[in-house]
């Protein structure tokens, strides 16, 4: 159950398990924008959960195609950082003036509210800066040093002038041929089997004919 | 193409121009129906012949409850400019759907002049520095710090800079009104950046007049008192309470029917999100105003602030915290609530009574030393605001209720 938990979110920020036989999942290559958009929109139309799409800028609409919702880096932020930020700077503020060094500045009360405001202020902001990079980071599973579709030279021209989408073997609905009809039909060429042969103890599997993934070198 | 022709004096006080709506594509039409305009214009005529009675019992109060009102319809045209005026040096694409509202409202100038006159009779109960005694060192009553003051706080010179201001905000208004409606009609090439122009000179000269309109309305009411930063407040202020005004109007023109399909939910959120700025906008000036004066600790600046602090009015100040802050930060602070087209026309409702409340404020402690509400406050509030939108709508029934041949139209209702 907790597993489950676990690998759903993982495939949540692009992190997707192989399946036996360590076949990561199908990337395909899209001509333009345009036709990755509707790629993304169809695959997820036909039922697929874990897929992505990659291409060398943003494109806009592709959230809403592959059905992504708003982001969630807001409301991260705001329950942790914000609320952090805003409780520590005032909870500081109070402790140091009034309790550990209480000090005597032109009568002024040892703790005030209005001189507080700008540092309960700079610490709110500063706590959600933080929390908001650090949810962006976590939602998109970054830092992510290795990702399986490095073994596939073509991927390279993604930071170029590539669109690809990639269905992961782990989405229940993933069958490799059908996977591969659908990429077909909706205009991809290039497609390749991508095999995660990341941990070094894990034997790889025999390769179907035709469909060799590119080897390391 | 025909141009548009020019109204003749009265009634160019309430719309410098003929109507154009025959040339209005027909889905831009404000239904035939007289009542949208008389019914608030008849309501606020009638709320201010009421006030003339509370003016016969009580003038100062009259004086002092008139002017909040008239402040406060003040600050929805001066907002509504510099909403218009910022749009077109930004180049903003979004906006055009929600600007013709805005640009009606600039031709609130020239009604504001007139409802001027009362307060013109009224200077002497609400401006302590126009009594000739506080310059006199002979009499009892001489004040050495106003009479230090004289040379900028007198009636003559109060006078030429009302003049002066007027006479810009209504050119202002003028240029901006009149190049948009004439695009209607006639879609030449150069009225855009005709607009950008006008709002580029304007901007300077809006600055500076706000910020001394300001002084000269609200901050002399207590001469003594100063604060460099009240211009800034009271602009924070009319950008908040424009933007609440507009975003409810349009907010009603859809859920009855006009625009309906043309103003939507992103255009709503775009407006609220500029309402949820300029609250936290208003909130970092009226705090800045207040830690500088709290921290120097100087008698003549937290007096001020002394008599807003105690005898009730220290609750007025609370809720000024929660009710123009706190709790519409919060409120508009999720992406999901900025969506809600009801939620934030109700929202730019709250947003008119608080800063109602704001101004009540500033000005009522001048009057009264213990806090008093008095029926008065709100038919000159409610009057002056009838006339300014019932006359609001007066225009738009007039013409077509967008901007139908800028060049950002199409981009503008293709927002998402």
């Amino acid at each position: 159950m907790l597993k489950e938990l676990l690998r759903s979110l993982k495939a949540s920020m692009g992190i997707y398990e192989a399946r036996e036989g360590a076949v990561y999942g199908l990337l395909a290559e899209f001509s333009d924008p345009a036709a990755l958009l509707h790629a993304a929109r169809q695959v997820r139309k036909a039922g697929y959960r874990h897929f992505d799409a990659h291409s060398p800028f943003p494109i806009h609409g592709m959230d809403e195609a592959m059905g992504l919702g708003n982001s969630k880096v807001g409301v991260i932020t705001f329950f942790t950082g914000t609320i952090a930020g805003f409780a520590l700077g005032w909870w500081m503020q109070w402790w140091m003036g009034a309790v550990d060094y209480p000090l005597n500045i032109s009568g002024k009360p040892f703790f005030a509210l209005p001189p507080s405001v700008p540092i309960i202020f700079e610490l709110t902001i500063l706590f959600s800066a933080l929390a908001g990079v650090a949810a962006m980071l976590a939602l998109n599973g970054l830092p992510r040093p290795y990702n399986p579709l490095f073994y596939s030279k073509n991927f390279a021209r993604v930071t170029d002038d590539g669109f690809f989408l990639f269905i992961a073997a782990s989405d229940p609905k993933f069958d490799q041929e059908a996977t591969r009809r659908l990429l077909e039909q909706l205009g991809g060429y290039n497609i390749e089997v991508i095999e995660d042969r990341g941990e070094e103890e894990r034997v790889p599997a025999p390769v179907p004919a035709g469909e060799a993934a590119v080897p390391t070198s | 193409m025909a141009a548009v022709k020019k109204s003749t004096f009265p009634g160019w006080l309430l719309d410098p121009l003929q109507p154009t709506r025959a040339q209005a594509e027909p889905r831009y039409r404000l239904p035939e129906d007289v009542r949208i305009w008389a019914v608030p214009l008849a309501l606020g005529v009638g709320l201010l012949i009421v006030s003339i009675v509370g003016w016969i019992i009580d003038a100062p109060q009259f004086y002092f409850s008139y002017l909040v009102g008239w402040t406060f319809c003040l600050s929805l045209a001066l907002g509504a400019l510099f909403f218009v005026m910022i749009q077109h040096l930004t180049r903003a694409q979004w906006v055009v759907a929600v600007r013709r509202l805005p640009e009606a409202l600039l031709w609130t100038f020239p009604v504001l002049i007139v409802l001027f006159i009362p307060i013109l009779f009224g200077l002497h109960d609400l401006y302590h520095w126009t009594h000739p005694e506080v310059y006199d060192p002979a009499s009892p009553e001489y004040d050495p710090i106003l009479a230090g003051k004289r040379a900028y706080l007198n009636v003559p010179f109060f006078l030429v800079r009302v003049g002066f201001y007027f006479f810009i905000w209504t050119l202002l208004a003028y240029k901006l009104y009149t190049l948009s409606v004439r695009q209607d009609v006639d879609p030449d090439p150069s009225i855009p950046a005709q607009q950008r122009k006008v709002s580029a000179w304007g901007m300077p000269l809006y600055g500076v007049t706000v910020a001394f309109a300001s002084y000269d309305f609200l901050m002399s009411l207590d001469p003594h008192w100063y604060s460099t930063i009240f211009g800034v407040y009271f602009f924070a202020g009319a950008f908040f309470v424009a933007l609440g005004f507009i975003t409810a109007c349009y907010v009603m023109l859809v859920r009855r029917g006009p625009l309906a399909g043309v103003v939507r939910p992103p255009h709503f959120q775009d407006l609220g999100k500029l309402m949820f700025g300029f609250t936290a906008f208003w909130a970092y000036i009226a705090f800045s105003q207040y830690m500088l004066i709290w921290y120097g600790n100087i008698p003549e600046e937290t007096l001020w602030y002394r008599h807003r602090l105690e005898h009730g009015w220290e609750g007025i100040s609370q809720l000024l915290i929660w009710g123009h802050f706190v709790l519409p930060f919060l409120i508009l602070l999720p992406w999901a609530a900025k969506r809600m087209p009801l939620l934030v026309g109700i929202m730019g409702i709250w947003f008119a009574i608080i800063h109602w409340i704001d101004l009540f404020w500033i000005a009522m402690p001048v009057l009264h030393k213990e806090l008093t509400f008095h029926w008065l406050d709100i038919t000159c509030w409610l009057g002056l605001l009838g006339v300014v939108v019932g006359l609001l709508f007066y225009r738009l029934s007039r013409h077509s209720l967008v901007p139908q041949n800028d060049p950002y139209l199409a981009r503008s209702l293709a927002l998402h």
